[in-house]
């Protein structure tokens, strides 16, 4: 093989890396709203953006997971709702920890409860989500009794801003869960299998890699991680609302599409998401500073997603050819 | 034949011209210069080897995929058709296996398919009168149940129904895209009875196939391609022999692909023993037993449970009995994972469905199986570095290729060398391989030939399903044939050729005429019935009735003997018009040579009876004749 098609094969590689891209349009994203507002720069602005970030940056995690074997979770924000009520009514009586351990297991058994359904009947995961969903939200209803939960200890709050290495803890939790989910995305048997189920789940089987298992494990990571974003969220605002999460489903979706996974599986990485839920709150934060209206905003993160996966299927199908 | 022209009485004036055909996929050149010229009222054969063009030229012409470059002709005025539906309204149509019916809707709704595309109301009582008229005109009247639904249909019923959709739009050029693969003997010979009256009807018909006894028993003129080329163009078929059309098929002798003429099995304890084995629904009875450094070859028709016997070996389907033993301890892997770990490998058929990951790159792909192998959750890729170079030096493939993305963009031969190579990394006992040429170059071909030689050589028990029956004499030492689920012969392949395997794997059901024939003469008799071919002093039992008593010709269903290995050794060296009698006086045995209606030579119907009067062997030989003919 000559020189030249080692070279264009790697300029090729290079371009193929969906997270530079991604990259690129989320620092034009950051560059276009520091010009455009001046509060956008401001310290306590950037730190409140991550702040912002935390909840859909966790769901995110799990619904990457999930979407990468070809599936769909649409049942995080009900889960979360679910899950925070729980820890909301235990942790009153069996404090903190217990509540917390309350929560994450039965977001865990959620998933699995999802994910076994998905896996061993092969019923459309989109479907089995819808339904617990609606599970989830009417539960999380029925245990709070329709009301906001507050009578919450309110040491819980230390879970969010002890900071960590100058972090706040919401946010350090935040960059650890990534950190682990791109190692093991990468690097272990688990997340390489969990790749080529979603690629070619026929391939996987026929290679003796464990499909089922790992075709449940997302679901699983994906419920317990929304109860781990529903602590922080209640552990913030010192309160449980049985509503907690509505439509948290569509923002973490958007955010691993944005971040170039494909909604058929086997493609995407943890880097992308990450950058797709930065460029989804930077445009929510910058939007709200720029004092468009909250009516608005929906079109705009909507046209959003929209051209940044046409602009990524434009690129990708050049760059393969 | 470098000009075939002057063997023909007047040329015919093309329906079809196809010229200059060019067509590549991704960056594989499938079409480099295909040519093709079919008139009306003849059977024209398009031959050549897999991955010869044959099947991407058809679909060209049918308007299943848009060609690169080329012309082509229809009627004398161009003609370009880029979508299925702008070919049929010409009046060309292709048979395809089955893919091309809706499986839940009736045979007649199936027919009338591409009437739905067209405006107005549908008048259903109308439509059955036509399709009768086409079944009719078929001289299948009574063979399909037009309210039937397809998907109840067998695999001739359902072709049937293709040529009559195809009718069914007046199409004037009928393309079969090898119309023979999954059809027994006897539904090859209605399938050739149906071409030879579309053909007298003034159709144009273009027979795909590489089974070359089938092209000189059916078509006028034949155009053989190689490599995506033309290499012979519209040559009549009579001025042909069999060697003419491999060599311009291969383009060299045969003899230099099969490199060398398989060792036969080593003796010893077999690695791998199958007694009996169950899997429904298609798996009934397999037994073999698989020995290390032999290739095994698995031989039959498509739906014979090949492909599922080896399925469950690795663990992908259950058995339902019988029993596994490997390295002679009782083995039943519940996983795929087990079976690797035990130390098998398996390349399965379709390779971009059930082996390729395309996301993955190509070392990953390469590393699939360590990955299942491995125990721990970490990848242990690293480690395999150094064997992997090794392993790519070896087998010819340019190790930067490795950081290639896609391994779609390889060629056919080269995947199934990574696939392969996936399963050598982990120094397998058993490998496993179905159809493993499939869509695989004639240059590349030989080249996994030679590395599947080398892998038994080094002590591997290779396993291969494959149905290119040449494929199988060429490279196993031993060929097991599968028929209906069940392992009927165990033979070594010196003593086979491709006519005597056809018969051998023909499916049980279809013989079932012939069953009651042979049931009803060893009864009437008190003797044995048998169906069996001779050959250079072997007889080759198809079918066997009766016998359990002192008539028993020493012999039984798929077993190949020498002559003088059975109890009849007389009868069959000199077969006579009457009974023969054995030296010892004890068996005399009455041989009736049988052919199928259209002449093909099927063998002989044996009847063995026990000392006393025979029974009179004219009137036998008469009924052989006129039931066997009506029973395949």
């Amino acid at each position: 093989m000559s020189d030249a098609i080692v070279q264009t094969a790697l300029l090729r590689r290079l371009g193929a890396r969906l997270e530079l891209r991604m990259l690129a349009l989320a620092l034009i994203v950051f560059v276009g709203l520091s010009l455009a507002s001046p509060f956008f720069l401001k310290s306590n602005n950037l730190l409140n953006l991550l702040d912002q970030s935390v909840v859909t940056g966790i769901v995110s995690v799990g619904m990457t997971f999930v979407i990468l074997t070809g599936g769909i979770d649409l049942s995080v924000g009900s889960v979360l709702g679910f899950t925070a009520v729980l820890m909301g009514l235990t942790m009153p009586q069996y404090g903190i920890p217990a509540g917390i351990a309350v929560a994450v297991l039965s977001g865990a058994g959620i998933g699995l409860f999802s994910g076994f359904l998905v896996a061993r009947f092969g019923l459309a995961s989109f479907v089995v989500t819808l339904g617990v969903m609606a599970i989830g939200r009417s539960l999380a209803y029925i245990c709070s009794g329709q009301n906001s939960i507050s009578d919450i200890p309110p040491q819980i709050n230390d879970l969010v801003y002890t900071p960590i290495l100058g972090v706040p803890s919401n946010v350090a939790t935040l960059l650890v869960l990534y950190v682990l989910a791109f190692l093991y995305l990468s690097f272990t048997k688990g997340g390489r299998t969990i790749y080529a189920i979603g690629s070619n789940p026929e391939a996987a089987r026929t290679a003796g890699l464990g499909v089922l298992a790992y075709s449940i494990l997302p679901y699983v990571v994906s419920g317990a991680l929304s109860a781990v974003a529903g602590v922080l969220l209640s552990a913030q605002i010192l309160s449980i609302d049985p509503l907690a999460g509505t439509a948290l489903e569509l923002d973490a979706i958007a955010a691993v599409v944005i971040g170039g996974a494909s909604l058929a599986g086997g493609r995407g990485s943890i880097i992308g998401t990450l950058i797709g839920v930065l460029i989804m709150v930077m445009i929510r934060n910058g939007l709200n500073l720029l004092g468009v209206s909250p009516f608005w905003q929906g079109s705009a993160i909507g046209g959003i997603i929209i051209a940044a996966v046409l602009v990524e299927r434009l690129v990708s199908t050049r760059v393969r050819a | 034949m470098a000009d075939p022209a002057p063997h023909l009485p007047a040329a015919p004036e093309p329906l079809l011209r196809a010229q200059g055909i060019e067509k590549t996929f991704d960056r594989t050149r499938a079409l480099a210069g295909a040519a093709l010229d079919v008139a009306a009222g003849e059977v024209h054969g398009l031959l050549g080897a897999n991955g010869a063009g044959k099947s991407t030229l058809s679909r060209v012409i049918s308007g299943h995929l848009r060609r690169d470059r080329g012309t082509l002709t229809w009627r004398g005025r161009p003609l370009d058709a880029g979508r299925p539906r702008e070919a049929i309204a010409a009046g060309i149509v292709m048979v395809m296996q089955e893919t091309s019916l809706a499986p839940d809707l009736s045979v007649l709704e199936n027919i009338f398919l591409p009437e739905l595309a067209r405006p107005g109301r549908l008048r259903l009582g109308t439509l059955r009168g036509r399709a009768q008229a086409i079944l009719e005109s078929l001289g299948q009247a009574d063979a399909l149940p037009l309210s039937a639904e397809v998907r109840l249909l067998s695999a001739a019923q359902r072709q049937l129904v293709e040529i009559a959709k195809a009718l069914a739009v007046d199409a004037a050029l009928i393309i079969f895209d090898e119309p023979t693969a999954s059809l027994s003997p006897g539904e090859v010979e209605r399938l050739f009875d149906v071409i030879a009256r579309l053909r007298g009807a003034g159709h144009a018909l273009v027979f795909v196939s590489h089974r070359l006894e089938e092209v000189f028993a059916i078509t006028d003129r034949v155009t053989v391609m190689r490599e995506g080329r033309t290499v012979a163009a519209a040559v009549p078929t009579a001025t042909l022999t069999q060697a003419d059309i491999v060599r311009l098929m291969v383009g060299q002798d045969l003899g230099r692909i099969f490199a060398a003429r398989p060792a036969p099995a080593s003796s010893g304890a077999p690695v791998l023993e199958l007694h009996h084995l169950r899997a429904a629904p298609l798996v009934r009875d397999v037994s073999f037993a698989l020995h290390g450094g032999e290739i095994l070859g698995l031989g039959g028709l498509v739906g014979a449970g090949r492909s599922e016997t080896l399925e469950a070996i690795f663990g992908l389907r259950p058995p339902d009995g019988g029993e596994i033993r490997l390295d002679g301890r009782p083995f039943a892997p519940r996983r795929p994972a087990a079976a690797i770990r035990a130390g098998i490998g398996f390349v399965p058929e379709d390779r971009r469905r059930q082996s390729i990951v395309p996301d993955f790159s190509v070392r990953e792909n390469l590393l699939l199986g360590h990955l299942s192998a491995r125990r721990g959750a970490g990848l242990g890729y690293r480690s395999q570095a150094a064997r992997i170079s090794q392993l790519l030096r070896h087998l010819d493939l340019p190790e930067e290729r490795l950081l290639d993305a896609n391994m779609l963009n390889f060629s056919g031969g080269m995947q199934q060398k990574i696939i392969i190579a996936r399963w050598l990394l982990l120094d397998p006992r058993v490998l496993l391989l179905d159809e493993p040429t499939k869509g695989v170059d004639i240059g590349t071909r030989s080249a996994i030939y030679a590395m599947l030689r080398e892998v038994a050589d080094r002590g591997t028990a290779v396993l291969v399903v494959s149905s290119d029956f040449e494929e199988l004499l060429g490279l196993c030492g031993r060929i097991v044939v599968m028929s209906d689920g069940m392992s009927i012969a165990t033979t070594a392949s010196a003593v086979l050729d491709e006519a005597k395997l056809t018969l051998l794997a023909a499916p049980r059901s279809s013989m079932a005429g012939t069953t009651a024939l042979l049931r009803e003469l060893a009864q009437e008799t008190g003797g044995t019935a048998f169906w069996a071919l001779r050959d250079e002093g072997r007889v080759f039992c198809l079918q066997r009735a009766g016998g359990e008593g002192a008539a028993d010709p020493g012999f039984g269903p798929g077993a190949t003997p020498r002559f003088e290995e059975t109890r009849i050794a007389a009868a069959l060296a000199s077969p006579a018009a009457g009974f023969v009698a054995e030296p010892d006086g004890v068996l005399r045995t009455l041989l009736v040579r049988v052919a199928g209606h259209r002449g093909h030579e099927l063998g002989w119907i044996g009847l063995t009876v026990a000392a006393g009067d025979p029974p009179p062997a004219g009137a036998i030989a008469a009924r052989i004749h006129d039931r066997f003919v009506r029973s395949i």
